[in-house]
């Protein structure tokens, strides 16, 4: 069984203008010590999936369908003092913008620490400060700096203390919020790379959330698209990052940079994502779409499984398969 | 360190502010109307005694030297002497200042400790009932005239009651008692602070509670309380440990610049209570034109203001490490 389920799930965030439904309908699975990455600009809902998984969503934000199941439980339906309970020690997460995710005025390792004691009453504070310190050797920190504030810390140093404090209490999954956008390019690839070697000796599997696909696709096994609070595509990082199937797809790749390919124009995609309090009918990227016919007003795409492991929605694709 | 540039500038900063009051007394001294000489001089005083201050004081010589005089005088400590006692000015005040610290230093460290814990209950509980009682609770205490409340506590907690003492700081039968210890002395002061206390108490809590009410909800939705809910930290302690210490820096500031508005609460709360301190004895040295007592009473004020103000400062970068390194 897989670590983590997620099925039909929607969310929505009560506004003065009515419900925003900022997720709608997404499902997806994740094996254990596997990772996956959700790519998509800002507000297309990704990171209210991250949150929802832990249970953190503001106090507007409502689960409207479906089920999250975690090592089989329905994660949705639990007290919350057994979500409390099940934060950190199970799933844990690296908060988008690391520089504000610490608190400025309690020393870095009391803030790692503290998630031990809080998830351990046998572990003594004299062993947590040891676990801190293996801790602060995983990530690469000099432990000479355990016991300074973060505001002493550079931005890379503040983001790998982060990474430690999501490892503290060996979590099986960890959600990472854009966790390396505010470095610079190199900090941001060193940080990704070890990141990616953590990931595979400690066995955790990742949530990896961004708007980069690059960066989504050098460190992820799966990827999933989103576009509007649904996935549009979804599958290996081989066949999304090199066979890209829907149009939003095929614009993300070409509207970034690439290091290492031959160097042509970024291609903007023109337009503004629909509003999500009241979506429009048919497929949500159709406004924006090049190749969109009128068809994609009418019907909502539904999935169209290209190979095993790999499936996209959109209406071009069902055409090609003909009739179900 | 950082700690030591930080409190350097702040004393330079601190010293030029008493500097600028100094000259402004000064100058508002010699130009109010009249004669300075008049109102430097008690008119009862022999002619010789007279002349002998004016040159003391140098109110012959052109104003910069006066200015001179007077910053030196300030610096030897010698304040002339007061009409109404026939004492020294600095005596006089000496006794009266360990009574106002006194006072001030309680009622405002429990208005400020009670304003943070209430308005940290508030704020965590906000949209709630109590939220909504809190808030109008603080707004009411804190626009309440001051000597209105101060009469009222005493109609009927010492009149009525008799639980208090009306008026004054002790009560002779036991300071005069030699075989008063010293706890009982003590309790005796305690027991007369109790309603000026509660008066002040009243008037600045409510401002502190606020205060710390909307920096705490302003805290609540920092990107740290989320990482701490999400480590699955106590509620309590989310709200305690994480979002209350940095909540309550404003209120320290704020504790800082209301000192200055409470002492002018507390020449009113003084007098009503007849509570002998220095700001009953400034609107006493005001009101019976006694010039030397009232000069050196303000610049005593603000010497105490200025100070509690670097106690503030240093109590703020102890707080936050962000000054502190």
């Amino acid at each position: 069984m897989a670590l983590l389920e997620v099925e039909d799930l929607s969310i929505g965030y009560r506004t003065r203008l009515g419900l925003h439904r900022a997720v709608e309908g997404v499902s997806f699975s994740l094996e254990e010590g596997k990772s996956l990455g959700f790519v998509g600009e800002s507000g297309c809902g990704k990171t209210t999936v991250g949150m929802s998984l832990m249970g953190l969503l503001p106090r507007n934000g409502e689960v409207l369908r479906g089920r999250v199941l975690f090592e089989g439980r329905d994660i949705l339906s639990i007290s919350e003092e057994e979500l409390r309970l099940l934060r950190w020690k199970k799933i844990s997460m690296i908060f988008q913008a690391a520089m504000n995710a610490l608190n400025p005025v309690k020393k870095v390792a009391d803030q790692i620490s503290e998630a031990i004691l809080a998830h351990s009453s046998s572990v003594s504070k004299a062993e947590a400060s040891r676990q801190v310190e293996g801790l602060f050797q995983l990530v690469g920190v000099p432990k000479e700096r355990m016991r300074d504030y973060p505001h002493q810390y550079s931005g890379g140093m503040k983001q790998r203390a982060v990474i430690a404090m999501a490892l503290a209490c060996k979590p099986r999954l960890i959600i990472a919020d854009e966790p390396t956008t505010a470095l610079d390019v190199i900090v941001q690839a060193q940080i990704l790379e070890e990141t990616r070697l953590l990931q595979e000796q400690l066995g955790i599997s990742i949530i990896f959330i961004s708007h980069d696909i690059s960066i989504v696709a050098d460190v992820c096994h799966d990827i999933g698209i989103m576009y509007a609070g649904e996935l549009v595509e979804y599958g290996s990082r081989e066949e999304v990052f090199d066979s890209p199937a829907h149009p939003y797809t095929r614009a993300l790749l070409s509207s970034f940079p690439t290091l290492t390919g031959n160097r042509e124009m970024l291609k903007p995609i023109p337009g503004e994502p629909p509003n999500l309090v009241d979506p429009p009918k048919g497929c949500r990227f159709r406004e924006r779409c090049q190749e969109a016919s009128h068809e994609c007003s009418l019907i909502s795409p539904a999935w169209t499984e290209l190979f095993p492991r790999h499936k996209v929605r959109c209406i071009r694709f069902e055409r090609k398969k003909g009739p179900q | 360190m950082e700690i030591k540039r930080y409190l350097t500038r702040r004393i330079i900063q601190i010293l030029v502010s008493f500097f600028v009051i100094l000259t402004v007394l000064f100058l508002l001294f010699r130009l109010a109307p009249g004669d300075p000489v008049s109102r430097m001089i008690d008119p009862s005083m022999s002619p010789e005694d007279a002349e002998h201050l004016i040159a003391q004081l140098g109110l012959r010589e052109p104003i910069w030297r006066q200015y001179l005089v007077y910053v030196k005088n300030f610096f030897t400590g010698d304040f002339g002497y007061s009409f109404h006692y026939g004492r020294p000015v600095l005596k006089v005040i000496w006794e009266k200042l360990p009574n106002t610290l006194l006072l001030f230093t309680s009622s405002i460290i429990l208005s400020a400790l009670v304003g943070i814990f209430l308005g940290k209950i508030a704020a965590w509980n906000k949209g709630k009932p109590l939220d909504s009682w809190m808030t109008i609770g603080a707004l009411v205490t804190h626009t309440v005239f001051l000597p209105w409340l101060a009469l009222i506590l005493i109609w009927v907690f010492a009149y009525k009651l008799g639980w208090f003492p009306i008026t004054g700081i002790i009560s002779e039968e036991i300071w005069l008692d030699p075989d008063a210890g010293a706890l009982a002395k003590a309790l005796d002061v305690g027991h007369h602070m109790v309603l000026p206390m509660a008066t002040l108490f009243c008037i600045h809590f409510g401002s502190y509670l606020l205060i710390m009410r909307s920096s705490m909800l302003e805290t609540l939705k920092e990107d740290y309380i989320l990482t701490a809910r999400a480590k699955g930290l106590r509620e309590s302690v989310i709200r305690d440990r994480h979002a209350a210490p940095n909540a309550a820096l404003p209120v320290v500031t704020s504790v800082g610049l209301s000192l200055a508005f409470s002492i002018n609460g507390g020449a009113l709360t003084e007098t009503v209570f007849t509570w002998p301190g220095i700001g009953r004895e400034l609107v006493f040295a005001v009101s019976q034109n006694d010039y030397p007592l009232a000069q050196a009473s303000f610049l005593l004020i603000a010497l105490v203001v200025l100070a509690a103000n670097l106690v503030v400062d240093i109590l703020y970068a102890y707080l936050d490490p962000r000054i502190r390194y």
